[in-house]
């Protein structure tokens, strides 16, 4: 298993426009962490979620854990995403009427897989996840609150413990840390970094900030990999 | 996936609670209907028991059993007291009573009869008429009370009352000049019985053939004229009540004096023609079954449409459930679960409701039809159609089920705020 990431002669484009992505030949290392930029508008979500096969490429083939994703249907892609990938949306996507807790704890209910990791190491989900939270700084009163109720910060860290609960082999994270101040978003950046390496999660972060290139193994701009065009005119 | 569906429900209180209420008050008329028909149906079985054949005048047998038994409807002809007395004294014949209807006492009305009545007239199961105060009467000018004829009319033991000629609430012409005396009261009997006013047939004899009245107007001729073959009763009566030696001779008998020579009359087995009342009436009920089962429908149909516009703002929600693996299988059972969830506790309310309703209305209900309305658990007719409201809520529900399954992931998940 070479590559966590392998992506080939990709080629997308929203319904009806000029190309978004084109990519010939790009692939990320298992274990590594890289840090993709570009700016805003440039189609960073769109490859994540080609990478998350929420979209499906229309040329290309894109490879996750040495499995191609265009080869498995809709409910498989679903069942590989769940059990493999952490994703940190750009829209965080918690359930605004479940605690803090039960978001995270989402991560392992509907993924076998990741109810397998969890208790391999020996812990109970919810251990695990009140662990998380901590570590990220949410309080025990805090962890009990609905989601709905939480700052955007707060909500942004409930996001990253459930994308990493189950030590899924990928992390993507799409700009997780817009609503941090320059501070907790390097503290943040740095404890993702650091569970991610408990776990042996390969980790593909999101951002249009050059300024936290230190933190990752690699350095990506998504235009030197992207041949299209396509993008934010006022980019 | 139930705490998650209730959750979430949870989320959605307002909405929730709307359809819950309209689903239940659609579940409440709809048992209302079944429970009214049942009710009536057992309160009408349970008005004559012990009495073998009823006879009278030629009539429809229908027509018959309601105006001697239930005081429903008026007979347009009397039974002359000849054939009264042949009939009594048939070999197969053990008892017999007859009465007399037409007056009433302020709408309640006056059955005239013999003190027989009070020995043979049997209601429920076999019950005899007992006495709450006072004895039976046993000349003229006396009068026994049923419970409710009591209560309404304020009048007890000891206590006069005159009687009006014709069944009408308002008297147009009072019998004045020939007080009763109220020498008993029945206990309650919940059936017709409760409404009557008791007197002997020679009391309607002395009082019809008293001066006619002096202020009689055109009302009161006009009230004359419905009754226009108002004979004097001991010439002729209303109907008789027959008790037989053994009751298999019933059906021979009926057909014996349905085809006699001599003075047409009418025989009928009360069992039977109740039978034939309901029979008459399925039309009626159904069309009922029918309207109500279209407002359990109409509350459904709410509820499809909340929760197809819930999913609109719950895009987002079944997509975060997706993305983090839960199946569109999944989702599917979410939404079927939430829908059934909301149904049962619907139709939960709506058999509360009803009893609620039945509760606080039997009193009514009593005062007013003279119907009692028996608590009791639900029939195995009444949990047909909480079924059918559970299925169909469950049939509803794939709708939206379907929708969430087919919506994609993407559409969820780039939903922007
Ligand atoms: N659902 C969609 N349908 C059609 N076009 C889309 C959709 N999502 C994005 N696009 C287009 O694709 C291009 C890239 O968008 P994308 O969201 O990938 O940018 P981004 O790099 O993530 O930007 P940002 O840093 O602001 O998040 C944009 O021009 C956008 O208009
Ligand atoms: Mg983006």
């Amino acid at each position: 298993m070479a590559y966590a990431i392998e992506i080939d002669h990709l080629a997308f484009a929203w319904q009806g426009g000029q190309l978004t992505l084109d990519i010939p030949h790009w692939q990320v290392e298992t274990g590594e962490s890289v840090l993709l930029r570009g700016p805003s508008g440039s189609g960073k979500s769109t490859l994540l979620s080609l990478l998350a096969g929420v979209n499906l490429a229309q040329q290309g083939n894109v490879s996750l854990l040495d499995q191609s994703l265009s080869n498995l249907s809709g409910r498989k892609r679903d069942r590989f995403r769940a059990d493999h990938i952490g994703y940190i949306f750009q829209q965080f996507n918690l359930l605004p009427y479940l605690s803090a807790l039960d978001n995270v704890l989402l991560a392992t209910q509907f993924s076998p897989k990741r109810r397998q990791r969890v208790a391999e190491s020996g812990q109970s989900a919810e251990q695990l996840a009140i662990q998380y939270l901590q570590r990220l700084g949410l309080s025990a009163s805090q962890q009990q609150q609905a989601a709905a109720n939480l700052s955007v910060g707060q909500q942004q860290r409930v996001a990253a413990a459930r994308a990493l609960l189950g030590a899924p082999e990928l992390l993507i994270a799409d700009e997780p840390t817009s609503a941090l101040d320059s501070d907790r978003r390097d503290d943040f950046i740095k404890l993702l970094l650091e569970l991610s390496e408990q776990n042996n999660t390969t980790v593909l972060f999101v951002t249009h900030d050059a300024s936290l290139g230190q933190y990752f193994n690699r350095h990506v701009e998504l235009s030197d990999i992207n041949r299209a065009a396509g993008g934010s005119p006022h980019a | 996936m139930l705490k998650l569906a209730i959750k979430s429900l949870a989320n959605r209180k307002t909405s929730a609670l709307l359809t819950v209420i309209a689903i239940a008050v659609s579940v409440a008329l709809l048992l209302a209907v079944e429970r009214v028909k049942e009710q009536v149906q057992a309160n009408f079985a349970n008005t004559v028991s012990g009495t073998d054949l009823i006879v009278g005048p030629r009539s429809g047998d229908v027509q018959l059993l309601l105006a001697s038994v239930f005081h429903i409807g008026a007979l347009n002809n009397s039974m002359s007291w000849q054939s009264y007395e042949r009939l009594s004294q048939n070999r197969q014949v053990e008892w017999s009573v007859p009465i007399s209807l037409g007056d009433s006492v302020s709408g309640m009305p006056v059955v005239a009869t013999t003190a027989g009545y009070f020995q043979h007239f049997k209601y429920a199961n076999q019950q005899p008429l007992k006495l709450q105060h006072g004895e039976w009467f046993n000349h003229s000018e006396q009068a026994v009370l049923g419970a409710d004829a009591a209560e309404k009319l304020a009048f007890n033991v000891g206590d006069q009352l005159i009687i009006a000629h014709g069944t009408g609430g308002i008297s147009f012409s009072q019998h004045s000049g020939h007080p009763i005396d109220v020498v008993g009261v029945l206990k309650r009997t919940g059936t017709p019985v409760d409404q009557s006013v008791y007197v002997d047939l020679e009391t309607l004899e002395d009082i019809h053939s008293g001066t006619p009245d002096a202020n009689a107007d055109d009302k009161s001729h006009h009230s004359h004229d419905e009754h226009a073959d108002h004979h004097h009763p001991t010439n002729a009566i209303s109907a008789a009540l027959i008790g037989l030696k053994s009751r298999q001779m019933a059906l021979f008998m009926q057909r014996d004096i349905n085809t006699a020579d001599g003075e047409p009359l009418t025989a009928l087995m009360p069992g039977q023609t109740l039978q034939q009342l309901w029979k008459t009436l399925r039309v009626f009920q159904q069309a009922l079954n029918g309207i109500s089962a279209i407002v359990v429908i109409i509350g459904l149909l709410g509820m499809l449409t909340i929760l197809l516009a819930s999913l609109r703002e719950r895009s987002r929600e079944m997509a975060v459930l997706r993305a983090v693996g839960a199946g569109p299988g999944t989702l599917f059972t979410l939404l079927v679960t939430e829908a059934v969830l909301l149904t049962i506790i619907a139709t939960a309310s709506g058999l509360a409701l009803l009893y609620i309703l039945q509760i606080s209305l039997a009193g009514v209900i009593q005062q007013q039809t003279g119907l009692l309305f028996a608590l009791q658990w639900p029939t195995a007719a009444e949990w047909w159609r909480m079924l059918f409201v559970v299925v169909a809520g469950f049939l509803m529900s794939l709708v939206p089920a379907w929708r969430a399954y087919r919506q994609s992931l993407a559409d969820g998940l780039t939903v922007k705020v």
